[in-house]
């Protein structure tokens, strides 16, 4: 071998500042026990100079088990500090080290998942990233040209799903050279008109990795179910489901075998797959007495009650795109059944559906914009809960508490009152009223419970903590989140109270970490400070990443050039407000200079 | 009682060394073999092959000094302890000697299992590799380079993110 003689000679004729150059290397001869001790003293760049240093440092150096404890050191048990709660209950300082106790409680047990070893330097990286803001930019392009209705794009997983008018549903990996895996033209109506998809959302509660179950609602109405068929690169059609005179879908959310959509009209509906209908609809019946009872801005609406009219429909639709005869899971679906469909009269756009399962109930929810009387916009959210077996449970209306007096949609007594008041008369009141709005009306809302954040154009956001149980549905006072320069387009909410936010113009990108909502000191401060968010930016080389590491000062004295030249590189882009994340990317859609949609990934790994 | 007890330690080279029970039971090793062999331990020596005398002297005067120390805590778990390389200046000064003396050190309370004492090791070392390039540290302790520059290379890109905080 090449290496050992190369070795050899070394050993002799190296120069050696404080050994003889006879000595024997004692670190490397100390057992990989003792080693892994040493070196987990040494901070994260210390270890990965080690690295470098030869193979065996460099395989200890990585071990797994240092950085699972760098990982908890630095983004574990800090956290604890920011959430109420786990402070209060573990007094020692001790318990925040880490143990698999105080990792259930801080809710990162997806990282260390059953049957498969999780690579810590590459999660303690991701993080790394996250928390500096520093990513991989890439742009994939989707269309040379707007579309009416618009492009619309939801992220699952590494698969990102568009669907447009023009080129139909289309399905994208976000890595390698042959991008677009799987394309399917959206189904022609009675006059030969393609379908305009006006909304569109990935099954939340799909079980397999090989298939993404999609829904699409379009402007007429109708809605369908696609299956992402990944191995095949191809689309299978599962359900369309007639056009309804309610209007266009604007909003669907789906969590099979339940799905949520909100129509122009506005009606807002809740249906489920796969049960018997005679079922549901006993079930339906039983529990109107208790529906009259609701609190609800949103009325029972029976006329508009679509029963199965699928079967017909399908025929009309011609059915392209669909495939017969397949297994099981390409099948087609058998017709949902409406479980409850309630109108709305208060519900603004931007509106934000989700469906949750918690144990004892499944709660499908719309959030929504709404004008109170003195302080400008606020936030509304209703929920309607029903047992797994479709029997509903109730239906509750909440808006966001405000420190105002008199703001009438704020304060639950009146909340029943709100729906006589006419789409009109609310907006003469913005316009007289509210003049001296605290709050504009939101580009965005997003709801991932408890978390539900608003974006505002005056640059801001707004965070309201929600709290859901079996005695009551509140919104809390939301707080105020500065630190965009610009008008905020688009916001999204996940998990932990991680959220993404981006500015209609340039491409300020922003992450936040709201995790516990503002109600403990420590994350107040941070919002004061400017510091609850993070500007993400892309990798530059190493020699300027250098330089934007050192003190906020020289953050600052190198900010003025790195800023022309993003003005030069992505001046004319503009942000439709859509973006969604997850724990290794986020990913936007923007407008180029001349109509040209493009998918812009920016990868944390 | 316990505390005027003396008891005989014999080095790997043959030395024997005379301590008090209760500085040779900062060892948790020979704390268990005391509980072992009992009475018989008062009389003979107890052998510590693995530890030659200069470096058996340097390990009792360390835990001639620590003797007063809380004891131990049983809790080993690599996250739970202060990852912090702070070193009271006695044991500063007491680790001033030569790379050597000081690996042996490590060893030997390895050995003898002296939780403390290894730590007080442990961290020096990581303080001499602190702040350095890795040429300088590879020239600290004499280590092969055994990668090709390629493939330092391609280490040292992969870890470039983790460079400079």
């Amino acid at each position: 071998m090449a290496k050992r003689s190369h070795e050899d000679q070394e050993t002799d004729d190296r120069p050696a500042k404080r050994l003889r150059p006879s000595d024997p290397d004692r670190l490397s001869h100390l057992s990989d026990e003792l080693l892994i001790r040493t070196l987990s003293y040494l901070s994260v760049s210390d270890l990965v100079l080690c690295q470098r240093l030869s193979h065996r440092l460099n395989s200890l150096a990585g071990d797994l088990q240092l950085w699972k404890a760098l990982f908890y050191d630095r983004f574990v048990r800090p956290r604890a500090s920011r959430i109420p709660g786990v402070r209060d209950q573990e007094q020692s300082p001790k318990s925040l080290y880490y143990s698999s106790k105080i990792s259930k409680w801080l809710d990162d047990d997806h990282l260390v998942r059953r049957g498969s070893v999780t690579n810590w330097k590459r999660q303690y990286k991701l993080r790394h990233n996250w928390s500096r803001g520093s990513a991989n930019v890439s742009e994939t392009q989707l269309a040379e040209h707007p579309s009416q209705p618009p492009l619309l794009v939801r992220l699952h997983e590494d698969i990102v799903v568009t669907a447009d008018p023009v080129a139909g549903l289309r399905a994208w990996v976000l890595k390698g050279i042959d991008r677009l895996i799987a394309t399917t033209p959206f189904y022609r109506g009675k006059d030969d008109r393609s379908a305009g998809p006006t909304s569109l959302s990935i099954d939340g509660a799909q079980s397999r990795k090989d298939r993404v179950n999609i829904s699409v609602g379009y402007d007429d109405g109708s809605f369908a179910i696609y299956t992402l068929q990944r191995n095949e690169r191809r689309f299978a059609c599962r359900y369309v489901h007639a056009p309804s005179r309610n209007g266009a879908i604007h909003a669907i959310a789906y969590a099979s075998p339940y799905l949520l959509t909100m129509t122009g009209a506005p009606l807002l509906s809740l249906y489920r797959f796969g049960h018997e209908p005679e079922e549901i609809m006993s079930n339906l019946e039983s529990s109107s007495g208790r529906r009259n009872n609701m609190g609800s801005i949103f009325t029972k609406e029976p006329k508009i009650l679509v029963k199965n009219s699928h079967g017909d429909a399908q025929e009309d639709l011609g059915g392209s795109g669909v495939n017969k005869g397949e297994v099981d899971d390409d099948a087609m679906m058998r017709p949902p059944t409406l479980i409850s469909s309630l109108r709305s009269q208060t519900a603004y756009p931007p509106i934000s559906l989700a469906i949750r399962a918690s144990s004892t109930s499944i709660v499908a929810s719309i959030a929504y914009a709404m004008p109170t009387w003195t302080s400008g916009w606020s936030v509304g959210l209703q929920e309607i809960r029903i047992t797994p077996d479709g029997t509903i449970i109730d239906s509750r209306v909440a808006s966001a508490a405000t420190r105002g007096a008199l703001s009438p949609p704020s304060n639950p007594q009146l909340d029943r009152s709100v729906h006589n008041y006419s789409t009109t008369t609310l907006d003469q009141r913005v316009v007289t009223g509210v003049r001296m709005a605290l709050g504009s009306k939101p580009t965005s809302l997003s709801y991932n419970h408890p978390y539900l954040l608003s974006a505002h154009p005056d640059n801001t956001l707004t965070l309201y903590m929600v709290t859901s149980n079996a005695e009551e549905l509140s919104v809390g006072v939301g707080s105020r989140l500065w630190g965009h320069t610009s008008s905020v387009s688009g916001a999204q909410v996940g998990d932990r109270g991680k959220a993404v936010s981006v500015s209609a113009r340039g491409n300020e990108l922003r992450v936040w970490e709201l995790e516990g909502g503002m109600s403990s000191s420590t994350s107040r401060k941070r919002a004061a400070a400017g510091e609850a968010s993070v500007r993400v930016r892309p990798k530059r080389a190493t020699s300027e990443t250098k330089i934007e590491n050192t003190s906020r000062a020289d953050i600052g004295a190198v900010a003025g050039p790195r800023f022309m030249r993003e003005q030069a590189f992505d001046d004319s882009t503009v942000t439709h407000g859509w973006v969604a994340f997850d724990e290794e990317k986020v990913v936007l859609l923007r407008e180029k200079m001349l109509g040209t949609q493009a998918l812009v990934v920016y990868d944390f790994e | 009682m316990a505390e005027m007890q003396k008891i005989k330690l014999m080095s790997s080279d043959s030395a024997e060394i005379t301590v008090h029970r209760d500085v040779a039971e900062r060892s948790v090793l020979i704390k268990n073999m005391m509980e072992d062999i009992g009475e018989q331990a008062m009389t003979e020596a107890i052998p510590i092959p693995n530890v030659n005398e200069a470096v058996l002297n340097k390990v009792i005067e360390w835990c001639v000094h620590h003797k007063g120390d809380p004891p131990a805590t049983n809790d080993d778990d690599a996250d739970s302890r202060k990852k912090t390389t702070d070193i009271e200046e006695w044991d500063q000064k007491f680790m001033q000697v030569d790379q050597e003396m000081l690996f042996e050190i490590i060893l030997a309370a390895n050995y003898l299992d002296i939780k403390a004492l290894l730590d007080v090791g442990c961290k020096t070392v990581a303080n001499m590799i602190k702040g350095k390039s890795p040429e300088e540290i590879r020239k600290t302790f004499n280590i092969q380079n055994d990668f090709t520059p390629e493939e330092e290379d391609q280490i040292r890109r992969e870890n470039e993110w983790a460079e400079d905080r």
